[in-house]
């Protein structure tokens, strides 16, 4: 017996920069069955009803993290969105494209700054002068040690946390959720010889700009929850460096000018300047247990810097009551 | 006009190998690619990567398994070559980052695969391609090459029997541009989408072959297509051969287990083309499932418990749950088979090199070729790495000895006259419709069993398509990021293809690998012991025949 279809009414952002003087939704309605995906509409449409209509997408299997937009406001994979439960809870099915990422065309939007801001974290292996990689074998990794990678692995490199993120559309140096959760993936890496430089960098140049929202890992298709990642980052920071003085300051006028101006996307942070001289003796210790044995250097066992943070997080929270 | 020493098309993980080897051998590199590189088609693979590196395994059982799972049609020089690279090259995606699942002994983890004596699949949970993808962007990265994102290629531009460099289209900035070179390399990928049915992304058009074929290159062994025993039945989307190593079982309407049947040893793990085969005839002779998305058969995983499942197959059973709505812990999955892999491509010798100076190839848009008529799982994979590395090598040497390129601006012109004629005129067919009449017509007559009534209606209606195609029409107007125009651009170079694959095949009165016919049921070593090379003419597709390299196994039959 064939599914029934539904009747799904698509409203479609339509914008080319340069042509058009401003966007406009357009409005098309396709017969499909409820658990069609949102791309699959989209791609209806283009075949049987509008062919000038622009969009990214290949695997239509949720790898190739092309397809993320806004569907009725919140970032997604159109390729795994179903139509149904989207026209039960909205009636209609809103499509844009994401934020935070200026339109190149209708739902295509130009990911140069993503991208860039992913470079910025320095991702690939940078060698370990003090283990270097076996000669013509595989280095040794336990289970368990691939376990420390979390879900960090299954990234698709979407964008959908960076669209969903205040803190990328507030700071252009903020490298956003998914660089940060890349980061995560090279300092727990036992193959990485760059994992202290990386932190006492990253404390320096956005680390504390996170919001704690979560709203990165309630929109990742992936659940590769790039939130708690930043949390552990923020923890193996401290636990190598303590809570550098400029970073906690800045985190906490952020939130301050959050808070004040209510202007998130046209806010511009002053950047806090940080020595970053001086450290390199005591960094290893710390970060050196998180790799081996994190059940140690984890809470709730005290470790150094960790009052400090908490402290930071209570002050940033409180600010949030209000 | 940009020009670089060696343009590389493609960045899947053949493209980037490629890359890489060209910048490490001091060339200055672009890479040209119509998806970002994170987004290849290489990222959605699965099951995993071969390499012989178990201790109860050999680089020799690895090279056997291949040459009997090609059914006899690899050449075994190549194979041998290919085989013995497998190890360095899995270590080398390990220094470069990439996050295998490991045993607990701290070893690489492996899991069997079909067609293989011994588990020699390494695997990265069920998502190789993707760490792997993710692993040699992040070591690509850190050199210096110029990455041109989102660029399509054209057309390969060969004067005087040698490459000049590449028109390609840049979908953001929405121009046809030229891009000089000494060497170019091909390594665009899949060509599933020919077919309606396919585990392919939306993007595997075949470009690359297409514009090899235009620019004079020799083709190989196109018509070998292998259809991938177990897809969702609605949106094919692939299944991974690592279930059935796990312990997954096929069943048919009576709950046999009809492998038995089929491949009474190995059963579920029998080479791809058995497998599809026994499921189209449980299917076709009654003994299947049938619903609104037609016939199939049930792959069962419950019985391997929940948390094996989940841990092991996590990216299958979201695909089950989210693109099937079935829950493998709980039902079984109705699978059946679709088109998977080309053996077929751009006819290269194990540098790379194709025909035509200066134009190289790799990975699944090249025939080297070690799979012959059949490919076995977690051997391609490994193909891009090994080959991709020594076409990027080759197009390097190359390169240093070329004198420089020569393009001019009548190339483009020449290259885009007939695009511009699809986007002036008034009337005229939309691609997509096209696209589909292909797709359905290819299904029909050159699909998983084939025979020579049904193949030459399949190429009347492929070469009426083509008239057709003449009098294409992009409406969109706009340049930018135009799929309208892509969509034509990829339909044409698929119909193309789709009569190579037609004729070689209709030629080739036999049954090997793949390459299923009822009315040549039987492989016949004495004809068709060899290569088809297909080369472009006015009239269509030229054939000719090459013989097929053999070392140290004679043909036997081949029995799983
Ligand atoms: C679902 C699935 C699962 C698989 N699982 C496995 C497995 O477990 N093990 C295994 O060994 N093999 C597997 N395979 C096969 C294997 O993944 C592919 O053969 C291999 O990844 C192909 O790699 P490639 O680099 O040749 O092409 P791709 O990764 O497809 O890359 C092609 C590149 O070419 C570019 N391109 C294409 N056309 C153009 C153009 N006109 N202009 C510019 N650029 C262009 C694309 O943007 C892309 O970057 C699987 C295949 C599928 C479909
Ligand atoms: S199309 Fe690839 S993630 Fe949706």
């Amino acid at each position: 017996m064939a599914e029934a279809t539904v009747s799904v009414p698509l409203e479609v952002y339509r914008f080319q920069p340069g042509r058009d003087r401003v966007p406009r939704y357009q409005r098309y309605t396709v017969e499909l069955t409820p658990h069609t995906p949102v791309l699959s509409a989209l791609l209806r449409v283009r075949a049987e009803i509008d062919p000038t209509l622009s969009l990214r997408y290949s695997c239509r299997s949720a790898i190739c993290g092309s397809c993320a937009m806004q569907i009725n406001s919140k970032s997604r994979l159109a390729c795994e969105t179903p139509v149904g439960p989207e026209i039960e809870r909205h009636g209609r099915i809103v499509v844009e494209p994401m934020a935070n990422q200026p339109v190149v065309r209708d739902l295509v939007v130009n990911q140069k700054p993503f991208w860039d801001r992913y470079e910025s974290i320095e991702p690939h292996l940078k060698p370990d002068p003090d283990h270097p990689m076996p000669v013509g074998r595989p280095t040794s990794m336990s289970p368990q040690e691939v376990e420390r990678f979390h879900d960090t692995p299954r990234c698709i490199a979407c964008a959908s946390c960076y669209s969903a993120c205040p803190a990328v559309g507030a700071d252009p140096e903020f490298p956003g959720p998914m660089a940060l959760a890349k980061l995560y993936r090279f300092v727990v890496d036992p193959r990485d010889g760059g994992h202290q430089d990386r932190l006492v960098r990253i404390q320096a140049s956005g680390l504390w700009l996170c919001l704690r929202c979560h709203l990165c890992t309630d929109s990742c298709p992936k659940n590769v929850r790039p939130s708690e990642r930043i949390r552990d980052l923020k923890e193996m920071a401290i636990a190598v460096q303590g809570a550098t003085e400029a970073g906690s300051r800045h985190a906490v006028g952020f939130k301050e000018n959050l808070k004040g101006a209510g202007l998130l996307n046209e806010m511009r942070l002053a950047r806090a300047t940080l020595g970053l001289g001086g450290f390199a003796g005591q960094l290893g210790q710390g970060i050196r247990l998180w790799r081996k044995k994190p059940e140690v250097a984890r809470r709730p066992h005290p470790i150094e810097g960790m009052a400090e943070l908490d402290q930071i997080y209570a002050a940033l929270d409180k600010g949030d009551e209000k | 006009m940009p020009s670089h020493e060696v343009v590389v098309v493609g960045a899947g993980l053949a493209g980037q190998r490629a890359a890489l080897a060209a910048v490490e051998a001091g060339r200055d590199v672009a890479l040209v690619s119509k998806l970002h590189p994170l987004r290849s088609h290489s990222g959605a693979a699965q099951g995993g990567i071969n390499a012989a590196v178990g201790a109860e395994d050999s680089v020799d059982a690895h090279i056997f398994d291949t040459v009997k799972g090609s059914d006899y049609l690899g050449d075994q020089d190549a194979i041998e070559f290919f085989c013995r690279e497998a190890g360095p090259t899995v270590v080398e995606m390990e220094h470069f980052g990439t996050i295998f699942s490991r045993s607990e002994d701290g070893a690489l983890a492996r899991r069997p695969f079909g067609g293989a004596h011994f588990p020699r699949t390494v695997y990265a949970a069920d998502r190789t391609g993707l760490a792997l993808l993710q692993a040699l962007w992040e070591r690509l990265g850190s050199e210096r090459f110029t990455l041109y994102d989102e660029w399509d290629l054209t057309r390969v531009v060969v004067r005087e029997g040698a490459v000049q460099g590449i028109v390609a289209f840049d979908r953001k900035g929405g121009e046809f541009a030229e891009i000089a070179a000494k060497s170019v390399v091909l390594a665009t990928g899949p060509a599933g989408r020919i077919y309606a049915k396919t585990t392919n992304a939306h993007s595997c058009t075949g470009d690359g072959i297409a514009a090899a074929y235009d620019a004079g290159a020799a083709l190989k062994d196109l018509e070998f297509v292998q259809f991938h025993p177990t897809a969702l039945l609605e949106s094919s989307i692939l299944i991974t051969e690592g279930a059935r190593g796990e312990g997954g079982l096929l069943k048919n309407r009576s709950g046999e287990r009809f492998m038995s049947r089929y491949a009474p040893h190995v059963l579920e793990l029998a080479s791809r083309d058995v497998v599809s085969r026994a499921i189209v005839t449980e299917v076709a002779e009654g003994r299947g499932f049938s619903g609104p998305y037609g016939g199939y058969v049930n792959l069962e995983l419950m019985h391997l418990g929940e948390e094996r499942i989940e841990s092991r197959l996590t990216e299958i059973c979201d695909y089950a749950r989210r693109f099937a709505g079935i829950d493998p812990v709980k039902e079984p999955i109705p699978v059946y088979p679709a088109q998977h892999y080309m053996m077929g491509g751009i006819g290269t010798d194990i540098h790379g090199a194709t025909s035509v100076p200066g134009l190289f190839a790799a990975g699944e848009a090249a025939c080297v070729s070690i799979h012959g008529a059949n490919r076995l799982g977690g051997n391609s994979l490994l193909e891009t790495l090994v080959f991709g590395k020594q076409a990027g090598l080759a197009a390097a040497a190359h390169a240093e000895r070329a004198s420089a390129p020569s393009l001019r601006a009548s190339d483009l012109e020449e290259a885009t006259a007939p695009l511009r004629a699809w986007s002036s005129r008034k009337d005229g067919e939309d691609p997509s419709l096209l696209r589909a009449e292909m797709q359905q017509a290819m299904a029909v007559h050159a699909g998983i069993y084939r025979n020579e009534a049904d193949m030459l209606e399949g190429l009347r209606k492929v070469r009426a398509l083509k008239q057709r195609f003449e009098n294409v029409r992009v409406v969109d107007q706009s340049g930018v990021y135009n799929l309208n125009l892509t969509d034509a651009l990829e339909t044409g170079h698929m119909l193309e293809l789709a009569e190579v694959i037609l004729v070689g095949a209709y030629a080739r009165t036999e049954s090997r690998g793949a390459h299923a016919r009822t009315d040549y049921p039987k492989r016949d070593d004495a004809r068709w012991m060899r290569h088809t090379i297909a080369e472009r003419s006015p009239d269509g597709p030229k054939l000719s025949y090459t013989p097929v390299a053999v070392t140290s196994y004679q043909p036997t039959e081949r029995v799983y």
